[in-house]
C-alpha cells in the first residue's frame, strides 16, 4: 500500500509538469487551432534563462523566474506575429511545418547559448518529509502546490476576466465572437503570451527539480500533445486531468509492470482512449 | 500538350540522374545521392498520404526502420536471399501499418500526426529495448548486400548501388504516379479537399484512406530495407521521430501532391544539411529559419514554385 | 594538398630545403552536438591537443620526410547515418586515410561495418559496445576496453564486499550497459549473490523515483547504477530522498562537477564508481597531471575523465605511422598498430598483452579501479582485480 502512495505522489509530482505544459499547448490548440511544436523547446528556454540569471548575475530565483516570464510573454508575442501569423489562413500542414522550423531554431539557440550539458537551477530546498512511510523532498512538493496554484490562476483568468471570456468566445464560436465585437487580432498575441509564460513556469519547475538539457524539450512537447489527447484537445479541464493520470500511469507502469517500457504502456492507455472517446476524457462529444 | 511536356521533362530528368555518376568525380557526392534516392521512396509514399489525402503521418521513419529490421532479421534468421527480403519487407510493414492505421484514422487533422507520431515512439522504444531480437541500441551490423562476392556486380562500389536505387526510385514514383492518376488517386485528393462530402455521396472514405496509409508505409518499408542493405549497419537512432520529420519536410519543401516535389524534396533534405556544415553550430538554427521562411514564402513548394515560373513563360511566347 | 604545396613553398624561400615538411591530414568522426557530445567533444579537443604537442615536438618522422599533423574534425551526432556520412567525407572527398574520435557505439558500429573495405585505419575511443573488436577488423584499433571486461572486474569487487541481493537501475537499453551488468551478474552469482531486479530508464529520463521506490521496496543489499553521468546523478539524489541507505555502486565516469550539480556532496558520500581507470585528478600519472593542465589551458574547461581515450589514440598512431615507416600505406600502418608497445605519452593506464598495446583483435586494456565519493571528491581507492589476457582470449573466441 506504501508502496502504491508513493508511486501515485511521484506520479503526481511529473504530472504536474505535464499539466503546466499541456495548458499552453491546449489553449494555443483550443483557440488558434495550432499543434505549437516549438513549446518544448520555448518553454526550456524559459528555464535556462532562469539558470542564468541564478548563477551568472546572482539575481535572487524569484525575481529571475519572474524577468524570465516577463521575456516568455514577449516571445510568445514575436512567436505569434512573426511565424505563426504569417500562415494563419494557409493549409493547418502549414502551421505545423512552421511549428518544426521554430523548435529546430530554438533547440538550436539553447545549445548555442547555453551548451550541451545538463543545467540544474540551484535551489536551497533539500529537506526530504516522510508520511508513514511515504517519502516526498521538499522541492517536490512546493513544485506541485506551484501547479496547483498556477491552474487555478489560470482557471480564474478564463472564467472572470474580461479578456478571458473574450477567449473563450473566440474559441467557441469565431464568427460570432467577431459580431460581438472581439478584437480577433489582440486575442492570438494575448494566448501565445499566457501559453509561453506557462512554459517558462514548466521550464523552471523541470530545471529545478530534474534538469534541462538538449532534447529534453521536445520529449515534454510530445508528451504534452499525448495529455491533450488523453483530456480532449482545447480543454482546460482535460489538461488537467489528462497530464495527472498520464504521469501517474508512467509512474505505476514503471514500477509494477515495466520500466523499460513506461512510455509504451502511457501511448497505449491514450490510444485506447482515443478509440473509445475519440473526444478525450474531458472532452464534449 | 501539356502532358507531352511533363513526360519530356521526367524522361530528361531520368537521363540525367543515369548520367550523374559519370559526372560526379567525388565518391562521397554518389554515397549521398544514393541517400537521397532512398529519400525519394520514402518521400513519394509519404507524398500520398500527407500530399493527396490530407493527413499528416510522423511515422515514416518508424515504418522505414519495420523494412529494415524485418529485411535483415528474415536473411539472420530464416536465411532468405536478400532479393527475397527486400521484396518481403514491404508486406511486414504493411501488417504493421494494417494494425496501426485502422485506429488512427478513426480521428482526423492533429489527432492523426500526433497519434502517429506516438506509433513512432512506440516502433523506437521497442527497437531500442526488444534485445533479443533487434541487438538493441547495438544495432545490426554485417547486413549483406544484394549480390554475394561473385556476382554479375560489384555490390561493393557505390556506383552500381547508385543504379539499383534508382531503378526501384524510378518505379516507385512511376507507380505513385500510376496510383494518384487512377480512380483511387481522385478519391484520395477529394478526401483532403472535402472528406464528409466523400461520405456523402456514398464511398466508404475509410477503405481509401487506409490504402493510402498501408501503400505508404509499404514504400517507407521498401526504402528501409534498401538503406539496410546499402548501409551494412542498423539501430533505432535513424529511426526516431527526426526523421519522420524530414519525411514531411521532404514532401512541402520539394511540393506536396505533386509527383515532381518528393523528389525535389528528398533531395534537399539529405543535401541542405551538408551545405549547412559551413555554418556548423548554426546549422540548426539556420536549418529551422530555412523551413519556416520556405512554409511562408513559398507554401506550395520547389515544384509548384516552377510550375508557376513555367506557365508564366508559356504565357508570355 | 594545397596546404602541403604552401608550407614546401614556404620552406623553399626561407632556404632550409634539407627535409621537407609534409601536412599530414588526419580525420575526426565524433558527437560535437546532441546528448553524445559530453563524450565527443573533449574526444575531438584531445586529438588537437595531441596533434598540437606532436607538431610543437618535430612531428612525425617517416624516412627523411618530417609530417605536421592537421586535424579535420565532422560532427557525427552520435548517429550512425550522420557517422557513415562524416567518414565517407573524410576518406572520399578530403583524402584521410586515418580516423580518431568515436565516442559513441552506435555511430561506431555504423562505421565499423563497412571501414573494412576502406583504405584506410579507425582508430575508435570512448565507445564500449564489445562487438565492435569481436569481428577483428584488421584496419580498426580501440582504446577503451569493452564494458564486460570491466563490469566482470566489478562483480567481482561487489561479491568480495559480502553482498548478495544488489538491485540493478541502469540504461539496460544501451547495448554495452546491459553487458556490464550480465558479466557483473555472473561474477556475482559465483559468489552466491543474485541480482533482485533490472529496472531500466532512458538517456532523457530525469526522474527515476518510480524505479527507485520498487526498489526500495525489494529491501536489497546494495544498488547498482549503470548509465550515462547526466542521469545517473540524479538517481543517487533520489535514491537519498525516497531514503534507500543501502551501499550504492555504479557505472558512470563522471566529474566531480557533473554529480554536484545535480545532488549534494552528502548525498554523494560514499558512492562507489566501478570503472576503467580514466581520468581524475587524485589517482592521474604524471602524464595524467600535464595532460590536465595542458587540456584545460588550451580550452578553457577541464577535460572529461574519458578524453584521454583520444589523446592516447593519436600517439599510437605516431609510433605505428613511424614504425611502418609509411603514411601512405594503410595496411602496413594497421598492422603496426597492433605490434607497438604502449606509448611514453599516453594517459590512461595500458596493461599490455604480450607486451603489446593492443591485442589481436585490435583491442587495448586498461586497468579498472575502484573510485569513491569521499568529501567531494572521487577518491581511488583500489585497483579491481582485471585480467587483461584472459579477457583478450576471450575475446578471440567471440565472432559476430
Amino acid at each position: 500500500m506504501v508502496e502504491v502512495l508513493q508511486q501515485i505522489i511521484n506520479g503526481i509530482a511529473i504530472g504536474g509538469v505535464y499539466v503546466l505544459i499541456a495548458l499552453g499547448l491546449t489553449t494555443v490548440f483550443g483557440i488558434l487551432g495550432i499543434a505549437h511544436f516549438a513549446h518544448g523547446s520555448v518553454s526550456m528556454f524559459g528555464g535556462y534563462l532562469t539558470f542564468f540569471f541564478v548563477t551568472s548575475w546572482g539575481i535572487p530565483l524569484l525575481l529571475a523566474i519572474l524577468i524570465a516570464l516577463l521575456v516568455g510573454l514577449v516571445l510568445g508575442v514575436l512567436i505569434e506575429l512573426l511565424a505563426y501569423r504569417p500562415v494563419r489562413d494557409a493549409n493547418h500542414i502549414n502551421a505545423f511545418i512552421v511549428a518544426l522550423g521554430l523548435t529546430m531554431m530554438v533547440e538550436g539557440i539553447n545549445l548555442e547559448l547555453f551548451g550541451h550539458e545538463q543545467v540544474v537551477i540551484p535551489t536551497d530546498f533539500s529537506r526530504v518529509f516522510n508520511i508513514g512511510g511515504v517519502t516526498i523532498p521538499e522541492l517536490r512538493l512546493y513544485v506541485i502546490l506551484a501547479a496547483a496554484l498556477l491552474i487555478a490562476a489560470m482557471t480564474v483568468f478564463v472564467e472572470r476576466t474580461k479578456t478571458g471570456q473574450a477567449i473563450r468566445a473566440v474559441a467557441e464560436n469565431r464568427d460570432a465572437a467577431i459580431l460581438m465585437g472581439v478584437n480577433v487580432k489582440t486575442i492570438p498575441l494575448v494566448v501565445f503570451a499566457i501559453s509561453t509564460a506557462l512554459g517558462v513556469c514548466a521550464g523552471v519547475m523541470v530545471g529545478s527539480l530534474f534538469a534541462i538539457a538538449p532534447g529534453i524539450g521536445e520529449g515534454l512537447v510530445v508528451k504534452g500533445f499525448a495529455v491533450l489527447i488523453l483530456g480532449g484537445l482545447g480543454s482546460i479541464p482535460g489538461a488537467v486531468v489528462g497530464g495527472l493520470v498520464l504521469g501517474i500511469t508512467e509512474a505505476l507502469a514503471a514500477g509494477f509492470i515495466s520500466s523499460a517500457y513506461k512510455d509504451v504502456i502511457a501511448f497505449v492507455v491514450m490510444i485506447s482512449v482515443l478509440l473509445f472517446r475519440p473526444q478525450g476524457l474531458m472532452g464534449k462529444a | 500538350m501539356a502532358r507531352n511536356r511533363t513526360f519530356i521533362l521526367y524522361w530528361l530528368a531520368l537521363v540525367g540522374f543515369v548520367l550523374l555518376p559519370q559526372l560526379i568525380s567525388v565518391k562521397y557526392y554518389i554515397h549521398l545521392c544514393v541517400l537521397a534516392l532512398i529519400w525519394v521512396i520514402a518521400a513519394q509514399g509519404q507524398n500520398l498520404i500527407q500530399g493527396y489525402t490530407g493527413y499528416v503521418s510522423i511515422v515514416q521513419a518508424g515504418f522505414m526502420g519495420i523494412g529494415a529490421y524485418s529485411t535483415a532479421l528474415m536473411g539472420m534468421h530464416f536465411d532468405l536471399p536478400v532479393w527475397l527480403t527486400i521484396i518481403l519487407a514491404p508486406f511486414v510493414t504493411a501488417f504493421f501499418a494494417l494494425l496501426t492505421g485502422y485506429p488512427s484514422l478513426r480521428v482526423k487533422g492533429h489527432y492523426f500526426a500526433i497519434v502517429t507520431l506516438a506509433f513512432n515512439m512506440v516502433i523506437f522504444i521497442v527497437l531500442m529495448n526488444f534485445h533479443d531480437l533487434t541487438q538493441g541500441e547495438a544495432g545490426i551490423t554485417g547486413i549483406p548486400k544484394p549480390g554475394g562476392k561473385d556476382a554479375l556486380f560489384n555490390w561493393r562500389d557505390r556506383e552500381t548501388y547508385y543504379y539499383f536505387v534508382l531503378i526501384i526510385a524510378a518505379l516507385m514514383t512511376g507507380l505513385a504516379a500510376l496510383i494518384v492518376r487512377s480512380r483511387i488517386g481522385q478519391i484520395l485528393v477529394a478526401i483532403r479537399q472535402n472528406e464528409d462530402l466523400v461520405g456523402a455521396v456514398g464511398i466508404a472514405a475509410w477503405k481509401y484512406k487506409l490504402f493510402a496509409f498501408v501503400t505508404s508505409a509499404m514504400f517507407a518499408g521498401l526504402a528501409g530495407a534498401i538503406y539496410a542493405h546499402y548501409q551494412s549497419f542498423i539501430n533505432p537512432e535513424i529511426f526516431g521521430i527526426a526523421q519522420s520529420l524530414d519525411a514531411i519536410l521532404a514532401v512541402i519543401i520539394g511540393g506536396s501532391g505533386t509527383i515532381a516535389g518528393p523528389i525535389i524534396g528528398a533531395f534537399f533534405v539529405v543535401f541542405l544539411p551538408e551545405y549547412l556544415r559551413f555554418a556548423d553550430s548554426f546549422r540548426l538554427i539556420l536549418y529551422g529559419l530555412v523551413l519556416v521562411l520556405a512554409t511562408i514564402f513559398m507554401p506550395r513548394g520547389i515544384a509548384g514554385i516552377a510550375r508557376d515560373l513555367m506557365e508564366k513563360r508559356r504565357g508570355r511566347t | 594538398m594545397r596546404l602541403t604545396a604552401l608550407t614546401a613553398a614556404m620552406v623553399m624561400t626561407a632556404g632550409a630545403a634539407w627535409a621537407e615538411e609534409k601536412t599530414l591530414d588526419i580525420g575526426v568522426s565524433d558527437a560535437l552536438t546532441g546528448g553524445g557530445a559530453v563524450y565527443g567533444l573533449p574526444q575531438t579537443n584531445a586529438v588537437k591537443l595531441a596533434a598540437k604537442e606532436i607538431n610543437a615536438s618535430g612531428g612525425i618522422k617517416v624516412g627523411e620526410d618530417t609530417y605536421m599533423l592537421n586535424v579535420i574534425a565532422y560532427d557525427d551526432k552520435a548517429n550512425p547515418t550522420e557517422a557513415s556520412n562524416a567518414v565517407r567525407k573524410l576518406i572520399d572527398r578530403d583524402g584521410v586515410k586515418y580516423i580518431l574520435g568515436f565516442c559513441c557505439s552506435g555511430a561506431t558500429g555504423a562505421v565499423a561495418s563497412f571501414i573494412e573495405y576502406e583504405d584506410a585505419v579507425m582508430l575508435v575511443g570512448n565507445a564500449a559496445e564489445r562487438s565492435i573488436t569481436t569481428r577483428e577488423i584488421p584496419n580498426l584499433t580501440r582504446t577503451r576496453p569493452p564494458a564486460d571486461y570491466t563490469g566482470a572486474a566489478a562483480g567481482t569487487f561487489v561479491a568480495e564486499k559480502g553482498h548478495k541481493r544488489v538491485a540493478v537501475l541502469g540504461a539496460l537499453d544501451v547495448g554495452f550497459y546491459a553487458s556490464y551488468v550480465d558479466a557483473f551478474e555472473k561474477e556475482l552469482e559465483k559468489a552466491g549473490g543474485e541480482i533482485v531486479s533490472r529496472e531500466a530508464f532512458g538517456l532523457k529520463d530525469r526522474d527515476m523515483s518510480p524505479q527507485l521506490t520498487k526498489i526500495r521496496g525489494q529491501e536489497p543489499d546494495a544498488i547498482l547504477v549503470v548509465g550515462y553521468v547526466e542521469p545517473a546523478a540524479f538517481i543517487y539524489r533520489q535514491a537519498v530522498e525516497l531514503g534507500i541507505d543501502v551501499p550504492r555502486y555504479g557505472f558512470t565516469s563522471g566529474s566531480e562537477d557533473q554529480f554536484t550539480r545535480v545532488a549534494t556532496s552528502e548525498q554523494m558520500e560514499g558512492v562507489w564508481d566501478l570503472r576503467p581507470t580514466e581520468l581524475t585528478l587524485l589517482s592521474a600519472s604524471e602524464n595524467g597531471k600535464a595532460y590536465h593542465a595542458n587540456y584545460t589551458e588550451e580550452f578553457g574547461i577541464a577535460p572529461s575523465p574519458s578524453s584521454p581515450y583520444s589523446y592516447d589514440q593519436t600517439y599510437a598512431l605516431k609510433d605505428a605511422i613511424e614504425a611502418a615507416g609509411t603514411v601512405e600505406d594503410t595496411e602496413a600502418v594497421a598492422e603496426a598498430l597492433r605490434e607497438i608497445a604502449v606509448p611514453d605519452e599516453v594517459v590512461m593506464q595500458y596493461l599490455p598483452v604480450d607486451d603489446k598495446m593492443f591485442d589481436e583483435n585490435g583491442q587495448a586494456y586498461t586497468s579498472n579501479g575502484a573510485f569513491q565519493w569521499q568529501g567531494g571528491n572521487w577518491v581511488f581507492v583500489q585497483d579491481l582485480p582485471s585480467d587483461a589476457a584472459a579477457y583478450s582470449a576471450f575475446l578471440s573466441t567471440l565472432d559476430d
